[in-house]
């Protein structure tokens, strides 16, 4: 799931000065989850964005839609269709979501009400992880299902850096983390050892190709299949 | 001639069964107030409170059951922080968190009902009118 979080009401009316009719499109799936941009919230961004404005004595329309997915065209269409007339729209989908919104509206601005954060987990009730880079070369396979890439702060393929203290890694030293990030690859290590299958970790792993995690440039992914 | 304060009260059914007396009690004391039942506190969400306070009022309070008598279990106790998460919105806003309050009263207790009664008129008269109220209602 992807897990975002609100921008700042400051930061958001400065983007939206000027504008007098402004569309506010949630999207209803993976923000929804991480309660920053389905329909309660887009609700909430409304009613709170129209106190700014009022209180800043200046008359703007704000409208809200929601749908299941600003990523999908066929589920775009009513977003693209409730926009005309609009001088913007603000969003609350993720990056994907706002970049495919931008693409089908020619002439009416388009601006993120999210910073997209990372692909997560909900832990608990208000509590979202990071555990996936979208790497492009999958190492759980290896690693008892727990992620190096995203969960150790060092990206390490081949063991603990050394500095963890308590099963806690030493970036909780650096500031306060709540909760506190544990030690990935002592998480990996007890996994694999309570599967019986550290021999795992005997093997040393190549280095990473990082060109399929992006560093070759935006990634596609086609399927012949599912073209037709 | 000062403006009346505004105050709307979204009541649970059970909290407070008889949304006519409450009205009346505020009234008694000077405050022109609307009622909004609810079949649970938890019904009102946090969007429910800024809108109202987008529409003028200058007060946004919630009665819920104690929470150990909420029939829907949890029901109260998320009241509670639907109406905190509301307020961190009004404080990023630099508007006064304590436009926006709840209290517990137990099915329709008039010691309770008083106490909220008196809370919502202190509440009030410490705020100034709502600076985000809209133009043309001011």
């Amino acid at each position: 799931m992807i897990v975002g979080q609100r921008k700042s009401l400051q930061e958001l009316q400065a983007m939206l000065s000027g504008y007098k009719k402004i569309l506010l499109a949630g999207c209803d799936t993976c923000v929804a989850e991480s309660a920053c941009g389905g329909r309660r919230e887009t609700a909430e961004l409304a009613a709170a964005l129209k106190l700014a404005f009022q209180m800043a004595n200046q008359d703007v329309e704000l409208q809200e839609t929601s749908v299941d997915r600003q990523c999908i065209q066929e589920f775009l269409v009513d977003v693209v269709a409730a926009a005309q007339g609009y001088d913007a729209v603000l969003s609350l989908a993720c990056g994907a979501g706002v970049q495919a919104l931008v693409a089908r509206l020619a002439t009416i601005p388009v601006f993120p009400a999210l910073n997209t954060m990372f692909l997560g987990e909900t832990a608990e009730r208000g509590v979202w992880l990071e555990n996936c880079r979208g790497c492009g070369d999958c190492q759980l396979g290896y690693t008892g299902g727990i992620c190096p890439i995203s969960r150790c702060a060092k990206r390490l393929l081949n063991g603990p850096c050394g500095g963890a203290s308590n099963g806690l890694c030493e970036i909780n030293m650096a500031r306060v983390y709540d909760p506190p990030v544990p030690c990935a690859w002592e998480q990996i290590c007890h996994r694999l050892q309570d599967l019986g299958e550290l021999e795992r970790l005997y093997s040393v792993k190549p280095s990473m190709d990082w060109s399929k995690a992006g560093a070759g440039g935006p990634r596609r992914v086609v399927r012949p299949d599912q073209r037709l | 001639m000062q403006p009346i304060p505004e105050v709307v009260v979204l009541a649970c059914t059970q909290a407070v069964p008889q949304p006519a007396a409450l009205r009346q009690a505020l009234q008694q004391v000077g405050l022109s107030g609307r009622i909004i039942q609810e079949p649970c506190s938890s019904k009102v969400e946090s969007f429910h409170l800024l809108r109202i306070l987008a529409q003028g009022a200058d007060l946004v309070w919630v009665v819920g059951c104690p929470e150990q008598y909420c029939q829907l279990a949890e029901g109260s106790t998320r009241m509670g922080f639907r109406v905190a998460h509301a307020q961190d919105y009004l404080t990023e806003l630099g508007l006064e968190a304590e436009r926006l309050g709840y209290s517990r009263v137990a099915a329709g207790n008039p010691e309770d009902l008083a106490a909220t009664v008196a809370e919502i008129q202190q509440r009030l008269r410490k705020l100034p009118p709502n600076p985000a109220r809209p133009r043309q209602t001011v």
